[in-house]
Order: C-alpha cells, then sequence, then structure tokens
C-alpha cells in the first residue's frame, strides 16, 4: 500500500539532508527500543487495554457458507446476565456469503456471559448452494452463487510473437502449477477497544494503519474524522490484513455506543481464520519454450486462482525472467470463503513459485545448470535488478558447486538436494509528516503517526532523530502510534522505513536549524556554519568551537524547539532484488522433508537498523518455509467449513523446524532507504520445492510439500515421471 | 494443570517433541479433569460440586496473594490477564497450542489458557511480570533484548517463560535441548534463530 502521492512533484531533499557519508548511528544495529517494555510484559497492545467499566463484545457469525438470514431474535440474548449491548449486523433478508459471515453481535459485563448470551441468539437461516472449491465453481454445471458470475476473466497480457516463439523452441515444457490459500495467523488477533466521550470516539485498535483507520471509522460511523482518535502502540502482527476498523471495529465502536462504556472486542482464532484475510490460491497451467542455447524463448499461461467470495486472485506471472514472447490470461474465481487481503509481499510468493519451479525443469531440458540458467534469462542489471551479482556471490558463499545433478544417487532412504529462488519488490514510500520538539533541558521528542508491526520503526525514528541531531539514540523520546501525531500512511508493501524516515530526517534537520540559529550568535559565528556531532553544536571541521548540547539547548529559555516537517525526495527510491538457496533433505520413505540451510542475498536500500533488517529477512524467511511445507487452509468440500481454524491443525513451523539461515545484506546507501518487510519472504518456498526436486528426482508443482503430497509425487514419478 | 510429574529429569526424559510437550501440559490436563471426576464418585466421598456462579479463588501469583471472585470455568490466563490486569501473558490460540500463555507453576511449564484458575490455588504461579526486579529485567529478559529474539513482542512472553523455565532445570542445556523444549510455542514473526540466539547467552549464567 502506497503513501499518499501528491499531484505536484514533492520537493527535493537541499543537499544537506542526504544521508551522511559517514554515519554515526545509521547502519549500525541498534537494539528495538521497546524491547524492554515487551519482554517485561509491560507493553500494553490492543489486545492488553482495560478501560474503567469496560465491557467485551463479541460476534455471532454464519455457521453457512452460503445462507439468507430469515429472521434473527435477540430478545433472550438481551435479557441474558451481563448482556449490556446487541444488535443486528445483516438484516433478515440479506446473505452471507461465506462461514464466519458476520450476522449479529452483543457485549456482557465478562467475557463468558458474553459467551452464554451468544448462545441465546437465534437466526432461521435458508440454506444455499455454495461452491467449496475452485472446482466446483468452475465446473460447468454449477449454481450461479455470485453475481455476474463465479469466475470473471481479466485482460490478456501479450507481448512479443508466441507462435513464432514456440517454432524456436528446441524444448518444451507444458504442465500445471499450484499453490494454496494460507491465513495470516496474526498472533494479536484483529479487534480494538473502544470508548466514547460524548460525541468523541477513541479506539485502541491493532492495527497496520492508525490514521487509515481513524479515516475508516469516520467513515462507517459517519463522524467528523476529527472526533476520532486511535492508539496504537504495539501491535501483535498484521502481515497485511490489518488495514482499518473493518467490521469488528464498527461493531465495537456501535455496542460501545449503546452500552454508554468501553468495549474490547478482540476476535478468537477461528474468527482470524475464517474472516480476517488470507493468501489468494494460484493454479497456472503453463507451456514455455526454450532454445538448444538455453534462452527461454517463448510462454503461454491460463493462470487463475480464488480470493474468496468476490475478491481478485491476480499475481505477477511470468515472475522476473524474462520471455520475449509471451501471453498471459488470468481469471478470478468466486468460493464461499472469506476474502483474500494483501499478504506479505501479495501476489509474489505464487508468481514466483510458479515460475521458478519451471526454470528448475527448463534447464534440465538443456542441461544447465539452475543458476547459470536463471543468469542467462535475467533482465538488464540495474540498481533495482542485481540477481545476476547476487546469484553469483550466494551460489560461492552456500557452495553451489557440491550440487548433485536432479536426483540424489546416495544409497539410503534419506535424499539431500539444493534449490535456488529470485524476488524483487517495490518497497518505497512518501508521505510521511512528523513533528520535533528540542526543550530547553536538551530532552528531544520525534512524533509521527506510524505505527510499529515488529518491524522497529519506533527504533528507526529514533536512530534518523539522533544521527541528524549527532545524539545518541538514548536521547531522543520516538512517539509513533496514535493519530494526535502527524499523518503517517498504512505499513503496508514495504513502505514504512522509506516513507517515514525522510520524514524525520527533514523535521530534525528543520529543529536543529532552529537551534543552530540560537547557537551561532552566542558564538558570534553565522549558523549555516554549525553542525551537530558526537553531542555538540560546532563550526563544521571545528569541534572546539562550539556548545554541548545541553548547554546549546539552554539558549532556548521559555521557547522550545516545536516544528513540523514533511517527507522530501531524494531520501529513498524503490526496488529491491534478491536471491535464496536452500539445502533440503527428503525421507522418501515417509514423504518428510527436513530443511538443512538457507541462505540469502538481499538488498533493500540503505540500511537503517542492521540488527533490526536482519530480523525482517529471518522472518521473511521463516514465514515462506510454513508456505512450502506446513500452513494449508483446508475447506470441507461437501459443507464449505474450515477444518482447521485453529493453531494445531493450521501448521505453523516450531523452532525445531527452523533450518540454518545465513544472510547477505547488500546496503546500497545511495539509494536511500526502500524496505525489506517482503521481499525475503517471496522465494525461499520456490527454492525448497527446487530443493526437493534436485534430490530426489521429482518436480513439485503444487504447495504445500506435505508428506503426503511428495510421496504421491514419487509415485507418479515411478508410474511414468514428473518430468 | 499437569499432574505432578515425578519422573527424573534424565537428559532423555527431557528432550521432548513439541506434541509431548502439549500431553504434558494442555491435552493430560484435559484428561486428568475427566478422569478426576470420574475418581470423585468411586473413591473422594469428599469432594463437592462449584459453581457455576462465581466463587472465590485465591492465586499466589509472583509470590503475592490475589482473591478473586471467579466462576470455575475461568481460566488461569483469563483470571490473571482481565481480573488482576497483568496482561503480560497473551492469549493467542486459546486451546494449548502456541504457548503465548506459558506460565510456570510449581516449577513446570503450563498452558494457562487450558488450565483453570480454580485448579491451581496454593499453587506458585509466575507469570512473565514476575520475572523483573524493580526495573532489572531477567538475564533471559535481558537476552532477548540483546538478541533481538523478538519483533511484534506477542510470543515473547510465552517464549521468555519457557525459556527461563528451561533454564532453571537445566542450565547447561545444549541447542539441541533448547530447540526441543521450546517446540511448545509459536513465533509468528519468525524470530526463532534470534531466540535460540538469546538462549544460547543465558546458558550458564546464573540469576542476577
Amino acid at each position: 500500500m502506497q503513501g499518499r502521492g501528491n499531484q505536484t512533484p514533492p520537493p527535493k531533499a537541499p543537499d544537506k539532508y542526504l544521508w551522511p557519508d559517514k554515519p554515526a548511528v545509521i547502519g549500525t544495529s541498534v537494539k528495538r527500543l521497546d524491547g524492554p517494555d515487551k519482554v517485561a510484559g509491560r507493553a500494553k497492545f490492543s489486545y492488553d487495554i482495560s478501560r474503567p467499566g469496560m465491557i467485551y463484545g463479541k460476534i455471532l457469525r454464519s455457521p453457512h457458507a452460503h445462507a439468507r438470514i430469515v429472521a434473527i431474535d435477540l430478545s433472550a440474548a438481551e435479557q441474558a446476565p451481563g448482556v449490556k449491548a446487541a444488535l443486528v449486523w445483516k438484516q433478515p433478508g440479506a446473505e452471507v456469503m461465506f462461514q464466519g459471515d458476520e450476522v449479529a453481535a452483543l457485549a456482557a459485563d465478562t467475557e463468558e456471559h458474553a459467551w452464554d448470551a451468544m448462545r441465546l441468539i437465534k437466526v432461521d437461516y435458508e440454506a444455499l448452494p455454495h461452491l467449496a472449491s475452485v472446482d466446483q465453481a468452475m465446473a460447468a454445471d454449477a449454481p450461479a452463487v455470485f453475481t455476474g458470475g463465479n469466475t470473471k476473466p481479466g485482460p490478456v497480457q501479450e507481448s512479443g510473437d508466441i507462435d513464432a516463439g514456440f517454432k524456436q523452441a528446441a524444448h518444451v515444457v507444458d504442465a500445471t502449477y499450484s499453490t494454496h490459500v494460507v491465513t495470516h495467523v496474526c498472533l494479536e488477533t484483529h479487534g480494538c477497544v473502544c470508548e466514547w466521550d460524548g460525541d468523541k470516539l477513541t479506539a485502541w485498535v491493532s492495527t497496520q494503519a492508525a490514521h487509515g483507520t481513524a479515516q475508516g471509522f469516520a467513515q462507517g460511523l459517519q463522524i467528523p474524522q476529527t472526533n476520532v482518535r486511535v492508539i496504537t502502540q504495539y501491535m501483535g502482527g498484521g502481515f497485511g490484513s490489518k488495514f482499518g476498523p473493518d467490521t469488528q471495529g464498527l461493531i465495537c465502536a456501535k455496542l460501545a455506543q449503546q452500552a454508554k462504556v468501553p468495549v474490547k472486542l478482540m476476535l478468537d482464532r477461528k474468527e482470524e481464520h475464517l474472516a480476517t484475510g488470507n493468501r489468494p490460491s494460484a493454479i497456472a497451467h503453463i507451456k514455455a519454450g526454450v532454445t538448444a542455447d538455453g534462452k527461454l524463448i517463448a510462454y503461454d499461461a491460463q493462470s487463475w486462482g480464488t480470493g474468496g467470495a468476490g475478491a481478485t486472485s491476480n499475481f505477477p506471472l511470468p515472475y522476473i525472467y524474462v520471455f520475449p514472447n509471451r501471453r498471459r490470461t488470468h481469471q478470478d474465481v468466486y468460493i464461499n470463503a472469506g476474502q483474500q487481503r494483501a499478504m506479505r509481499a501479495p501476489g509474489h510468493p505464487q508468481g514466483c513459485f510458479l515460475t521458478e519451479i519451471l526454470m528448475d525443469e527448463l534447464a534440465d531440458r538443456v542441461k544447465m545448470d539452475p543458476v547459470e540458467f536463471r543468469i542467462k534469462n535475467l533482465p538488464d542489471r540495474a540498481p533495482n535488478a542485481m540477481w545476476g551479482e547476487y546469484f553469483t556471490r550466494g551460489a560461492k558463499a552456500f557452495g553451489w558447486d557440491k550440487r548433485h545433478a536432479t536426483g540424489d544417487s546416495t544409497p539410503g532412504p534419506i535424499k539431500t538436494g539444493f534449490g535456488c529462488a529470485a524476488n524483487q519488490w517495490g518497497g518505497g514510500g512518501r508521505g510521511s509528516k512528523a513533528h520535533c520538539d528540542i526543550n530547553a533541558d536538551g530532552t528531544v521528542v520525534m512524533k509521527c503517526g506510524t505505527q510499529d508491526l515488529g518491524t522497529g520503526t519506533r527504533t528507526i525514528v529514533a536512530m534518523v532523530t539522533a544521527e541528524t541531531l549527532g545524539l545518541p539514540v538514548s536521547a531522543v523520546t520516538p512517539e509513533i502510534g496514535d493519530t494526535m501525531y502527524p499523518f503517517s500512511g498504512g505499513s503496508g508493501g514495504s513502505t514504512t522505513a522509506a516513507s517515514v524516515t525522510p520524514a524525520i530526517r527533514v523535521t530534525a534537520f528543520k529543529a536543529l536549524d532552529a537551534l543552530c540559529a540560537k547557537v551561532g550568535p552566542a558564538l558570534g559565528v553565522d549558523a549555516a556554519t554549525l553542525v551537530a556531532s558526537a553531542g555538540r553544536i560546532h563550526v563544521k571541521g571545528t569541534p572546539s568551537k562550539g556548545l554541548a548540547w545541553k548547554d546549546a539547548c539552554k539558549l532556548l529559555g521559555t521557547e522550545p524547539i516545536s516544528v513540523d516537517g514533511d517527507w522530501m525526495d531524494g531520501l529513498s527510491s524503490t526496488g529491491t532484488s534478491g536471491v535464496q538457496f536452500t539445502e533440503a533433505e527428503v525421507d522418501i520413505e515417509t514423504g518428510i522433508v527436513r530443511l538443512k540451510r538457507v541462505l540469502t542475498v538481499q538488498d533493500c536500500g540503505l540500511i537503517v537498523d542492521k540488527l533490526t533488517t536482519e530480523s525482517q529477512v529471518y522472518g521473511g524467511i521463516v514465514g515462506s518455509i510454513n508456505f512450502a511445507l506446513y500452513e494449508d487452509r483446508i475447506l470441507d468440500r461437501v459443507t464449505g467449513q474450515m477444518v482447521n481454524p485453529n493453531m494445531e491443525w493450521y501448521l505453523i513451523a516450531g523452532m525445531s523446524d527452523v533450518p540454518q539461515i545465513d544472510i547477505i545484506l547488500n546496503n546500497m546507501p545511495e539509494r536511500g532507504v526502500i524496505g525489506v518487510g517482503e521481499p525475503p519472504t517471496v522465494s525461499t518456498a520456490a527454492a525448497i520445492a527446487n530443493a526437493v526436486r534436485n534430490a530426489t528426482g521429482v518436480t513439485m508443482r503444487s504447495l504445500p510439500l506435505t508428506p503426503a503430497k511428495v510421496l504421491d509425487a514419487l509415485e507418479q514419478e515411478k508410474a511414468g515421471g514428473t518430468l | 494443570m499437569a499432574p505432578k510429574d515425578e519422573r527424573p529429569d534424565t537428559p532423555e526424559r527431557f528432550t521432548v517433541s513439541r506434541r509431548a510437550f502439549l500431553k504434558t501440559t494442555g491435552i493430560s490436563s484435559l484428561a486428568a479433569t475427566v478422569v478426576g471426576v470420574a475418581d470423585a464418585d468411586a473413591q473422594t466421598p469428599g469432594a463437592r460440586a462449584v459453581g457455576p456462579g462465581e466463587v472465590p479463588v485465591q492465586l499466589l501469583v509472583n509470590g503475592k496473594r490475589l482473591d478473586l471472585k471467579i466462576e470455575p470455568r475461568v481460566t488461569l490466563l483469563d483470571a490473571i490477564r482481565t481480573r488482576a490486569d497483568m496482561t503480560g501473558n497473551k492469549r493467542v490460540c486459546d486451546r494449548g497450542t502456541c504457548g503465548a500463555c506459558t506460565m510456570i507453576v510449581d516449577g513446570r511449564t503450563v498452558y494457562s489458557c487450558s488450565t483453570l484458575a480454580i485448579e491451581v490455588q496454593g499453587k506458585q504461579i509466575r507469570t512473565v511480570e514476575g520475572l523483573t526486579r524493580g526495573a532489572t529485567l531477567h538475564p533471559m529478559q535481558q537476552a532477548f533484548c540483546d538478541a533481538d529474539g523478538l519483533m511484534c513482542g506477542f510470543c515473547t512472553p510465552g517464549f521468555i517463560m519457557a525459556s527461563v523455565a528451561l533454564f532453571e532445570k537445566h542450565p547447561q542445556a545444549t541447542v539441541e535441548q533448547v530447540k526441543k523444549g521450546l517446540d511448545g510455542n509459536i513465533c509468528r514473526c519468525g524470530t526463532f534463530t534470534r531466540i535460540l540466539e538469546a538462549n544460547m547467552k543465558v546458558r550458564g549464567v546464573a540469576r542476577a
């Protein structure tokens, strides 16, 4: 999600605002500033907020995949012990479109009372035909469930001459590839605490967009946005699924209005799986040709996928590599399941998997090493397209030369293999604003209405301020996560760092200029000659001619510095590239895949905090390991009910499942800040599937790589081959 | 609540899998409850039913007495979070899988989301809040900060409690033992590598 762009080009940052050549703070490893509060259990997430008189809200959801509501009776629930408010969300006559669609809600003095009262809400449903899978939705005799059709074709993307391309192909691969639906599984579920003071709403929301959520409340409740304050000091994971108040937020606000006391409404784990988003599935029938000397030449793909009930499912395809002649069509398929939302690098893990598996197949056809084959078919090198160098560098560090040809020929049931894959992402961001106060006692506060998802935003706000003012990080108080602070956009698309840090840099510089305007006359020098470094304001090149920070601030007397600043161009950019290598072990008797190593070479522009940057890369890789091997939203094909809406059958890696992970970061300070939240999670799954292929000689064209699927593929191979 | 385990803590016994860990906390607590009811009829004539309304429940949390009036169905986690406003330990899966609610009861880790408060009266209950001494973090908490063993921080208190319990029993735990010992906890941000680093920093370090 991009920050808000202006119609006119934004002003360019003056030269002196540009990132320093020899930074004191930026690029070092700074421990996250809110670490102590989080490890001590002091950090108050929305889930932890308690307000005087607060009661608990719950939402009644559809048990059916598709039904019409005939009647709703709240009367018994309203009389139940402790119930203070109740409302109908979908009126009789309306349709529910998936299991988990919101129907009604109530609030009671304790959660236990709320659960009891929920059982007393009577809803009569008329069950309607539903679609529980993509195959059902695409069947010729499928019931017409969605207005305008169960499928929606997209435009044809075409370039070059397909027929001529295939004529030049020495080898053609023709196969079907697929990825599955996974859910975000934010550990802190979606939800909020809403409190009214007259016509003013304060909401503590688990959100990736504090300001955007305030706007969402204002629109949804039809109240002025100035009457809404959203607070998000800490939030327990979003991964793309938390960008507004959502239905549960609006319900919570209405319950609080009705009950005249604050209401907490946090979803439970099942609701979280059903109704708060997922990564759409992706399926593609691909025919691809390669010339005898290993150049990609032709590509023809029909793809489809489901984003649930009426939501899109598109993704980039083919991914990264250059097919001079290509055609691709895509259609969205609607089923009766919760709608998709952006999920960490939306579209890219799917496009990457569907392309990278094919790449290994094509490389084998022309008997080329997969790395060499990829390098031969990359787009031209550019700052945002560095894969060639990264493949070479990564292969060396990984020991790629020890890779055997497809199929581990050593005896025994455990087969080992190597795989690789590449990723790209946009990142970048703009539009943030900030406010800086410098007080006469030397204290510094930097305020920005962004939010910290666990990425370390709070810490980099302090780091950039400290760098600019020549102070240690500990001397700066960063204030974020509140719409009382200046506007900053949603944290999505890896845009936060590139949106926030320029605004902080500009604002801190403006504050510094204001301070220098006081220090210059006091020292009898031109303020323009002053710089800040190592805790002093001094004449550039002459540290002795200056004042210690505290003495400089004393000159402010009773009038602190209080300045606003905006994002400026020139401190950030967009476009990242990265590559990953994996080593996997496959037990061909059980089908169990275990990872031994992952190595990545990744860039993200200027690295602000090395420590938290690395943590994000670790996290992205683990997310992709989950995507490859474990997690899977399973719908019952008859009822459309999710059969694993929990955390024991919806599998997520534990510590024993996580392999050695080696990270090589390519710092590119000349490009400014870009962002790294998403790229690392794009390509690990594809690299794992390619390692399984290299280990077993069997091509894995469908995720997740469960033991059953691996065994099935091995059987198919025996019966005639997956190649 | 897991029945008190009398088996010696040999290294072999220590290397439990995630599922085995689950068995010794969440699932066996269910089993114990069911067996307990059957046994009550057969063997414990003095047993009395309580509830379903609020009953007095006394908990010993971090060395302090907590007098609550709660329904017997209230879990240890909810009692401490919503009745005592100690919200360090988190509710995430709410069925004994993810470990975010991990507390230490009489020296053993429990999934507090799957333990009834009324079951653990008279026992020593420790939550993440009980680890700090004034402003000083427990060495394990400090190690998590130093190694960046956290991102969003929602799983962190549970991981720290599991890690603390592990090293209190096994001050010299190896990498493999730490991995097994923490397999009952899930981190969605994917910070496992650094949680492991944090644990190894604490290996052999005595509590300050």
